[in-house]
This record gives structure tokens, sequence and C-alpha cells, in this order.
């Protein structure tokens, strides 16, 4: 019941949602996450943000990072989408949908998923301010918020 | 450098090579392929003639992978395998 997708096209909330939300009556539970780009970044805003990702092994990261949410909690469905290419301000760039019979199942693993998504799938961005383009760097409270999946005896 | 040539010969292979994020930027110029026998020994390889991007490969948070596995720098390379460089990633 699993959906990983990584694609350049946006995607629609509320068809993600409905889709969850349909796919058994044993679903008493559907968390949503939306990341959207900034308009700015270290301070000064930006044109556009562009992601590069490894194809193929993103699609297997994402998988493991969908099978281990799946070993830590009683979960129905999750849906992972990635966009990549060019993307501008106010644009969606990933989305989390996970559907259970309870929600701190569904709350906990949406968040667990874009925890290790941040800092384990290989997606890397670039944003373009003034017409210069430069990586983003990656942040310790990423890593940080990760670790705590680590010290919870399972 | 005949020795070396024939220690290549004998435990090298062609390997295929991506650099990823800030990486590929400082590999434009990098060829495609590479003989060598470990990622260290890319990486030692690539010194000669682009000290700038062994520097940042040489960064602590930089992984390497084989065939899409992150491996150790020292993991054994068969011929044809795909080796890439990681910086520290930003998605999300």
């Amino acid at each position: 019941m699993n959906s990983i997708r990584i694609q350049t096209h946006d995607f629609n909330l509320a068809e993600e949602y409905q889709l969850l939300r349909e796919l058994s009556p044993a679903v008493g539970a559907v968390v949503t996450f939306t990341g959207l780009v900034r308009d700015f970044e270290l301070d000064s805003s930006i044109d556009s943000l562009t992601l590069q990702h490894y194809p193929g092994m993103t699609e297997k990261l994402l998988q493991e990072i969908v099978d281990q949410a799946n070993q830590r909690w009683d979960l129905i469905a999750i849906t992972l989408i990635h966009r990549v290419g060019e993307l501008l301000p106010r644009d969606q760039i990933v989305f989390v949908g996970v559907a259970s019979q309870h929600r701190v199942a569904a709350f906990e693993a949406a968040q667990f998923l874009m925890d290790y998504l941040k800092t384990k799938a290989t997606f890397w961005k670039q944003v373009s301010q003034d017409g210069k383009q430069h990586w983003v760097e990656s942040k310790d409270s990423d890593s940080t918020a990760a670790a705590r999946w680590n010290t919870r005896g399972d | 450098m005949a020795n070396r040539v024939v220690g290549y010969q004998r435990t090298t292979a062609l390997i295929k090579l991506l650099f990823f994020g800030r990486l590929g930027d400082f590999a434009k110029q990098v060829p495609a392929t590479i003989q060598a026998s470990t990622p260290a020994e890319i990486r030692e390889r690539l010194n000669a003639d682009y000290p700038d991007l062994v520097k940042e490969l040489c960064q602590p948070q930089v992984l390497v992978s084989v065939n899409q596995m992150i491996v150790s720098w020292e993991q054994p390379l068969a011929a044809g395998s795909e080796v890439a460089f990681l910086p520290p990633v930003t998605g999300g």
C-alpha cells in the first residue's frame, strides 16, 4: 500500500489525501506533511531552487526509509513524493502521507519519514540568488532530528 | 613508473564515476571512467590533476557508494562498478 514517487511535476494534496483515506475502512487517521520552497536562504531572497538527485539510489533509500517506518509502527499506507528539477518560491517540494488505524502511529511515522528523508535520501538543493548559484549546506539541526529516532530502544 | 603501470594492470578495473551536489562543480573536467581498485585509490589518482576536488572528497562528511550502496573507502571494486561521491544530502 506504499507509494514512492520522484517527479518533476507538482502534486495535489487533496488527491493524495483522498487516496489514503479511501484505501481501507480500517483507516482511522491520515497525517500529511507538505514541504514548500521558502523565498529566502541565509537571510537573502532566492530566485529559484534546483533539486538534484541520484536516480536509482534515491528510490532505493526511500524504500528503505518506508520499510523502517512500517517496521516501527503499525501503518496501513505511506505515500512519499519528492519533486526534482527547478522549483520556485512557494512551490511544493515534498509530500509525506501516512494512514493508520490510530493517530499516534501516523503522527510519529510522518515525522520519522521526514527526518530520515532529510538526512539519508540522496537529494541536493542548489539555490539561485541574484543570478548566482550555490549549493545548500546541510543543517546540524536535521541530523539531530534524525538521531533522536535512534535512542528510542527499537 | 613502469612498476606502477604493471601494478594497475594486475589489480585495477574500469570504474564509472559520479559526483553529486557541490562535488560536481569541482569535477567538471574529470573523465567519466577511471582505473582503480578501491574508492580511496580513485581519490589518490585524481589528486595530481584535480587537487581542489580531492580536497573536497577528503571532507569527513563525504560518503562514497558503489553500485548505489554506501561503502567504506577501502571497498574492493569490480570492473564496471559505478562509484558515486556524495556530499551531505539536503533534500526535503
